[in-house]
């Protein structure tokens, strides 16, 4: 299933542009964030791409359909939508909050049956929220909520799912419980489109990103919009984008560090062009997932020179390593798109600088 | 273990459901200025169908004659204004939204008072109150209508046309013969059940019966009602039809209500609270809930609006004097006012 926004454009009723020719694709299987400050029209780029407002220019297609001639109900069942979920779900319990979600699948005078009960609670269950079944949705946590949220999502089987700062107000651990299970979902086919206040989340969780930088909307590979320069013109904020190591993995990381200062905004020397010499080791802990990373090595093969692979059977373990020599940016994009999929660590290790 | 333990729930949550009314319909048949066991009262209904049985005459009038319809009637309306509330209640996400919430009983009055100015006999004056409580809903639709037209507005232009209509009973009230339309006029807008017929009852039965079974029928999708506007809309169902459709149902169980009995204040609030309280927000319970809640409240607060003293009283005042404390312990208790 894929959405796709072709060349719209959107203005506020006063005729004033929000943006102006915007373009972006959302597919199955891909997690795809949207970063920009407040106010600059995070939730109505959302809201429009669905269907819920209408663009000024252009149009969102839904697997090559104008979604303006779609049927709500046929738009629906394949689009979820999970807005800020701060004070929603009324006083139902969590269990009608969620069959609520199956509405549009029974009969117009039909009530969900026994089977649907079970369906919900098997979703219940798939998020680890099983437990909350019989709570008020005004008595949980916000945390707890949200998963409601995306569990009432999830039943109306749709292949797209939107969801409007899934991961605010919420504490360290609720944040990575719900970003986890996006990963998950996103793993099991289901496309995911979500706006968030934290470029880290975008680094870590998502392939491509979308930025909304005075106006205009930049779309593509995650570590190509999330740029330093990007974030200094967008938010206004002079940040370092750094990496952290674990023992695992090299994890992106956003550190600001203070307002931009005019004068800072020329054009800095860009030192992603020059070509670097590197390793990159990678363990999966499921052998399944070999295959994934074997094709996504395959679209390297242009900086990829030497490589070893080999299964650990015993721990059900693949393990790799590669040489590498290209372009600093490509060579940080491989590096990304391996560490999106889940069980695997990788690191690189880049050779000093007079080797080359 | 959770599923045997709902069953259970769910007998005696029907069998609550059918039982009350029943009990409600027989303590009314029995009590009154007119005392009749509970025994005759069998008696009498049965021997309508077999000549049979011997029956007091004076007790079998009462019965058949007197209490029966007013039963009826205050059952009709009673379920109807509590669904009526329970809908607006619903709608506009408000605990505090009335069966009047967009004009309706004002309507209704006005249609009523000037038949009763115009000096209509019974059924035209119903005809009437009906037509003319549509009218004022229509009018509020209307004038909500426009660029953005968000419950609020509605809710707005529902307290304007209220109050205009208040207005044109006032004026109504103004030119009234003071000797007879004046006292007929005021006491009809207290409220009262005393002028049940059958054939009035058949009248003010159809759009009750029809509104009440579309909502039976939508039961389950009533529930998005209460869901925030985006939650609702994502729901994949066409909500601003769902909300008309609610709107047309509620109305017509108000105005009918209304045009057979005046205005009966307090039900529309309370049924609805003390059901959600009981059985939670679910509509595919509230709705049943506050039909037989709803009949058989009103059934009882009407026997003792005609037994307690030796004049009747009209029956919203005695609504709210049952109503307005039990709302407040509600409140108390409840300690909230989200829905």
């Amino acid at each position: 299933m894929k959405l796709e926004i072709k060349n719209a454009s959107y203005s506020y009723r006063n005729g004033r542009p929000l943006y102006e020719d915007v373009s972006f694709s959302v597919e199955s299987g891909e997690m795809i964030s949207i970063l920009g400050p407040n106010g600059a029209g995070k939730t109505t780029l959302l809201r429009a791409a669905m269907g819920l407002l209408k663009w000024t220019k252009g149009e969102s297609f839904l697997d090559g359909e104008p979604i303006a001639d779609m049927s709500p109900s046929k738009l629906w069942s394949k689009i979820a939508y999970v807005p800020q979920s701060i004070g929603k779900g009324g006083s139902y319990t969590v269990l009608q909050s969620v069959l609520l979600g199956l509405t549009n699948q029974i009969g117009l005078f039909s009530v969900p049956k026994e089977k649907d009960i079970l369906f919900a609670e098997e979703t219940l269950g798939k998020l680890n929220i099983l437990h909350l079944r019989d709570r008020k949705c005004n008595e949980i946590s916000g945390g707890e909520l949200q998963m409601v949220m995306i569990a009432r999502s999830l039943v109306s089987r749709a292949g797209i799912m939107i969801l409007d700062e899934p991961e605010s107000n919420l504490d360290f651990k609720n944040q990575m419980i719900v970003l986890d299970t996006l990963t998950r979902l996103c793993n099991d086919g289901i496309g995911i489109l979500f706006n968030t206040h934290y470029p880290e989340h975008a680094l870590r969780r998502s392939s491509k990103s979308i930025l909304i930088d005075n106006g205009s909307v930049l779309f593509g590979p995650t570590p190509s919009i999330i740029t330093e320069k990007n974030i200094e013109s967008a938010f206004g904020v002079k940040a370092y984008i750094g990496q952290f190591e674990t023992d695992q993995n090299m994890i992106a990381n956003v550190i600001p560090v203070g307002l931009a200062e005019k004068a800072d905004k020329e054009e800095k020397a860009d030192s992603e062009d020059e070509d670097v010499l590197a390793t990159l080791s990678i363990i999966c802990r499921k052998f399944s997932e070999s295959g994934r990373i074997n094709a996504l090595l395959h679209e390297y093969n242009d900086i990829l020179f030497g490589r070893m692979g080999m299964p650990h059977r015993k721990r059900d373990l693949y393990l790799i390593s590669i040489n590498l020599d290209g372009n600093r940016e490509r060579i940080r994009m491989l590096e990304h798109q391996l560490s999106m999929i889940p069980d695997v660590s990788c690191k690189i290790t880049y050779a000093k600088e007079d080797v080359l | 273990m959770t599923k045997t333990e709902s069953a259970a729930q769910k007998t005696a949550y029907s069998l609550l459901l059918a039982v009350l009314p029943v009990f409600a319909v027989l303590f009314s048949l029995c009590i009154g200025r007119y005392v009749v066991s509970v025994s005759d009262v069998f008696r009498c209904l049965v021997s309508r169908f077999n000549e049979g049985i011997e029956v007091n005459r004076m007790s079998y009038i009462t019965i058949w004659n007197v209490r029966l319809p007013r039963i009826i009637l205050a059952f009709l309306a009673g379920s109807a204004l509590s669904c009526a509330g329970l809908l607006f209640q619903s709608l506009f996400r408000n605990p505090l939204a009335t069966p009047d919430t967009l004009g309706v009983a004002g309507g209704s009055s006005f249609g009523a008072v000037l038949s009763i100015l115009l000096g209509l006999s019974m059924i035209p004056m119903q005809l009437l109150s009906f037509g003319a409580g549509c009218l004022a809903v229509a009018m509020t639709i209307l004038a909500a209508k426009g660029k953005d037209q968000s419950m609020n507005t509605i809710v707005l232009s529902g307290i304007i046309m209220g109050s205009l209509f208040s207005a044109l009973v006032s004026l109504v009230k103004f030119t009234a013969d003071q000797e007879q339309q004046l006292p007929s006029i005021t006491y009809w807008l207290m409220g009262s059940l005393q002028s049940a017929t059958y054939s009035s009852l058949v009248i003010g039965l159809i759009p009750i019966l029809v509104s009440t079974i579309i909502l039976i029928l939508l039961r389950w999708r009533l529930n998005l009602l209460l869901l925030s506007e985006d939650e609702s809309c994502s729901s994949g169902v066409n909500m601003p039809r769902l909300r008309m459709i609610a709107i047309l149902c509620a109305t017509m169980l108000t105005a009918s209500s209304i045009s057979m009995c005046g205005q009966v204040g307090w039900v529309g609030l309370i049924v609805p609270h003390m059901c959600r309280l009981l059985f939670g927000n679910d509509h595919r319970k509230l709705l049943p809930a506050c039909i037989s809640f709803g009949g058989a409240f009103l059934i009882i607060v009407d026997t003792l609006a005609r037994s307690i003293t030796a004049s009747e009283i009209p029956i919203s005042i005695l609504t709210a004097i049952i109503g307005a404390p039990f709302f407040l312990f509600l409140i108390r208790k409840k300690g909230g006012w989200s829905l």
